[in-house]
């Protein structure tokens, strides 16, 4: 080939591309500009360029681990689990990790704003916090205070302490609390069923460590179940052999989760009838007399008189052989430990199912046993107490019917997001809009945020003060701290500090039960009464000493491990009763049973926000940045769609769109939506991204824990004929790939 | 003949933008600081570079450290009186950085230090310059310049990639 070019042609080109080029370095270099901003007053216990360290509480899920996070010139830059802290001993999940996005996210709020197009119209006007605060003054004081109602969720200790004392106070009804990752749990559930059965509301806590056979039913507790960091570390032990030997692990859930996927063995069970296998496991070991010599009282074998083995074989599925082989293993053990977690608690039997669960416990002499059940401590002192478990669904359908009725004139809400975290079934928006001021305490401008009139932003967990005592706790009385690792990044304000004013502005009653000018004088305040403990774990002279190990250790803990163990006073009532689930939907029309899970990285969504999470792929699928329904391939190949084609999810209650990933790890009768995206708000990362199945659930619950029943649920799928190629590390069925043979 | 020249020309000036480019990156400063001034009636780098011995970085004095002498020393001077500016508004003075690692580099200013280097082994004499400018590109090619030049036993060879580029 051969170009005709004159000589003169050629110079003119060569000189024009080499400009261009001498042109582009330039911004090359302007680039290197950089600008080094010296403190003005530096601090003395600071050395710039190197990481200073400060032990504080993770926020990001209900767990509440210990954290130790590096701060460089003044700015944090790496989370780590706080070694010391009972509870995660130095580990860290990755949804505590990304932490850091959370205080340096771009759409955070920088300062307080009303919305000045009216509710919804996303239109903000900034206000000065003295503005800002003087209207919500205004706004209390022309109603009468049973008029305001205060929804809480994810929220510190010492805020649910300050808030409910100033709701008292004021004469306001208590605070209700609603969260979803904690429904999930079955944290409501397991508060309830220890008050029946063991006389206490403390969670129970599971000695995994020192157990050697667990059966779990519905408790992926490697994923994202309760205090999944600490449960997670308990399992290596657990596999390591402390018990003696190398732990035998079997899952009792329809679908394969990465704890599922660590069993020994995975039962996938028909929903709703884990209460089923767990009574005819224990009629099987009482009438076979199975497991130790005199291991249970005859009083305790009459709990499964009634239970008959055939008929609960036949509705859970589960062979009668298959049950007696899986009760053989668990009665021979000499530490077995069986653990409720939250799917059964999300079904209408699910009180029932955790009661005949917590039965088996009893029978094998698992409660309050090395390797068995204990309950979680209570705060060491009364002056930090620790919030009791979340309010129930029913409680939440309460606070709805009283703003539909007109009752709440005032709504302040912090730390949860009703509008995306209740079914749409539940009617939270149209109640909403029935309350005539609506504030929302979120530093980022959430679905629920959006529906209000005033936002108070808080500072992010990163920049404030507070407590925690764990829910489920460690092996010991434990309360951690948390404080602020950096200055405030805006103009944002906590919102403790902010009740605090109120009530100094409210003045008479309520300002004399909240005499705390701000809540770090509360803390040391409250915290300073441990210092005299005999159990404390610091040597520590003076109550300033006391407060400064408080902050440098991240809390207060007994030197030695010291377990809570449960009365056992409510079982023996009545014999235990095997109650059939029930669903939502007639199985002709809604065929499939909807599975919906938190996920190890979005768990219930607060945290799509974070793109680090939204990048994380799920464990077991590899798909991330979206919704995806898991769906059998027996059951994909007669619905006929294949992966990436996009089906709308159809429930009595609404429906959804997501994109197919065939996925052999789920029974053939069920598909798995995971939680997390679907918002329409809540920052660019996450807004207008998949799809929230809280759109298909039925506003049902069961009637004895009022616990949301967010797995009784059916549906149907229908292809859209679209596809969408979902981002995935991989296909599971290897197709496109080589094998090695 | 003059096409030829201009080539030659914008090629001289590509490699001085490229080359110089890093190394001349002072501009102005937001306060008129002579590093001259300060280091000839007897200031030593570390009275006010105080990090370089226990910290990666050598840090820029606090405007609180700068006033500690200036609230007494040439308060009527043009630039002092900027800087009293920033220290009554309670701001930092964004001085623009001079000599940079970027951050895939893990260099500590601690350990060079340590073994008794000299600051202007690196940043030249300063004690001669009113601006402080980079003397050198600071590229891994002149750091290696002296590490791989090291006694092969010496733990100052460092020259496996990881210690940098951690």
């Amino acid at each position: 080939m051969s170009i005709d070019l004159s000589r003169r042609e050629f110079l003119k080109l060569a000189t024009l591309s080499v400009a261009s080029t001498a042109g582009a370095c330039v911004p090359i270099n302007s680039r290197t500009k950089d600008i080094l901003e010296p403190q003005v007053l530096p601090p003395e216990d600071i050395l710039p360029g190197d990481t200073t360290y400060y032990a504080s509480t993770c926020r990001q899920c209900p767990a509440g681990c210990g954290i130790i996070v590096g701060t460089i010139n003044g700015r944090a830059k790496k989370i780590e689990g706080n070694p010391a802290y009972p509870i995660n001993r130095g580990k860290l999940c990755a949804r505590g990790q990304a932490g850091l996005q959370d205080l340096y996210h771009p759409d955070r709020l920088r300062n307080a704003v009303k919305q000045s197009g009216g509710r919804g119209s996303r239109k903000f006007e900034a206000l000065y916090w003295e503005d800002a605060i003087a209207l919500l003054i205004q706004k209390l004081a022309g109603i009468d205070p049973v008029r305001v109602a205060f929804l809480g969720g994810k929220m510190p200790d010492h805020l649910y302490f300050l808030s409910s004392r100033w709701l008292e106070a004021m004469g306001a009804p208590p605070l209700v609390r609603f969260n979803l990752q904690s429904t999930l749990d079955g944290r409501i559930t397991a508060s309830k069923a220890a008050q029946s059965l063991f006389g206490s509301r403390q969670l129970p806590i599971y000695d995994i460590a020192n157990a050697e056979v667990i059966f779990s039913f519905g408790a992926n507790f490697l994923d994202t179940w309760q205090s999944p960091v600490a449960y997670s570390q308990q399992f290596g032990e657990f596999r390591q052999g402390q018990a003696g030997g190398r732990g035998f692990f079997v899952q009792f859930e329809p679908r394969l989760s990465s704890t599922a996927a660590s069993a020994d063995e995975w039962v996938p069970l028909r929903p709703g009838t884990d209460g089923l296998v767990a009574l005819a496991l224990g009629r099987i070991i009482v009438e076979k007399g199975l497991g130790h010599v005199g291991a249970f009282s005859q009083e305790e074998a009459d709990l499964f008189r009634d239970v008959h083995v055939g008929e609960l074989a036949e509705a859970s599925q589960v062979q009668v052989e298959k049950l007696e082989q899986l009760a053989l293993i668990l009665a021979s053990a000499d530490r077995s430990l069986v653990i409720p977690g939250g799917y059964p608690a999300g079904q209408k039997n699910g009180f029932a199912s955790y009661k005949a669960i917590q039965g088996l416990n009893l029978i094998l002499r698992r409660i309050g046993q090395r390797g068995g059940v204990y309950l979680s401590q209570p705060s060491p002192i009364d002056t930090l107490p620790g919030a009791p478990a979340m309010d129930s669904f029913m409680e939440i359908m309460a606070l709805i019917e009283r703003m539909n009725s007109g009752e709440v004139e005032v709504l302040l809400i912090h730390g949860a997001n009703p509008v995306y975290e209740l079914p749409s079934a539940a009617g939270f928006v149209e109640a909403v809009n029935r309350v005539p001021f609506v504030v929302s305490f979120s530093s980022i401008v959430d679905e629920t945020a959006v529906q209000s009139d005033l936002i108070l932003p808080d500072h992010s967990y990163l920049e404030t003060w507070g407590y925690q005592v764990a829910s489920p706790g460690g092996d010991r009385p434990s309360v951690s701290s948390q404080q602020p690792v950096v200055q405030p990044l805006y103009d944002t304000r906590s919102t403790g500090n902010l009740i605090l004013v109120l009530a100094e502005e409210q003045g008479g009653e309520v300002a004399e039960v909240l005499p705390w000018a701000n809540e770090l004088l509360f803390l040391e305040d409250a915290s300073g009464g441990l210092f005299l403990s005999s159990l404390s774990p610091y040597n520590v002279k003076t109550a300033g000493d006391f407060w400064s190990a408080w902050r440098q250790y991240g809390g207060w803990w007994t030197r030695r491990e010291l377990y809570q163990e449960p009365d056992v006073t409510g079982f023996f009532d009545q014999p235990l009763k095997a109650i059939e689930p029930s669903f939502e939907g007639e199985s002709e029309e809604y065929p499939y049973h909807l599975y919906p899970y938190s996920g190890v990285a979005l768990g219930d969504g607060s945290c799509a926000h974070l793109p680090w999470l939204q990048e994380l792929p799920d464990p077991m699928t590899t798909a991330c940045w979206q919704t995806w329904v898991e769906i059998n391939p027996q059951t994909a190949h007669s619905i006929g769609v294949k992966d990436n084609e996009i089906v709308k999810v159809i429930s009595p209650y609404g429906e959804i769109t997501a994109v197919v990933v065939v996925y052999p790890g789920i029974r053939p009768d069920v598909i798995a939506v995971p939680f997390g995206q679907g918002h329409t708000d809540s920052g660019h990362y996450a807004a207008n991204r998949g799809a929230n199945p809280m759109q298909l659930l039925a506003a049902v619950s069961d009637e004895d824990s009022g616990e949301l029943a967010w797995g009784a649920t059916r549906v149907r799928v229908e292809p859209t004929g679209e596809t969408h190629e979902l981002a995935r590390l991989e296909s599971l069925e290897g197709e496109g790939r080589e094998t090695i043979r | 003949m003059i096409f030829g020249g201009i080539i030659l020309g914008i090629f001289v000036l590509i490699w001085v933008n490229i080359d110089l480019g890093s190394v001349e990156a002072s501009e102005r400063q937001p306060i008129e600081y002579s590093h001259r001034a300060h280091i000839q009636i007897g200031i030593q780098c570390l009275f006010c570079h105080t990090e370089a011995t226990r910290s990666s970085i050598a840090g820029i004095p606090s405007v609180e450290k700068c006033m500690g002498c200036h609230a007494y020393i040439a308060t009527e001077g043009e630039a002092v009186q900027a800087l009293v500016g920033y220290w009554e508004r309670g701001e930092p003075i964004p001085w623009n950085r001079v000599n940079n690692q970027p951050d895939f580099v893990y260099f500590s200013h601690q350990p060079h230090m340590g073994v008794g280097m000299n600051c202007e082994t690196c940043h030249g004499n300063v004690a001669e310059m009113e601006d402080a400018k980079a003397v050198t590109r600071m590229d891994m090619g002149w750091c290696l310049d002296c590490h791989e030049h090291q006694e092969p036993h010496k733990i100052a060879r460092l020259v496996d990639c990881l210690i940098c580029h951690k």
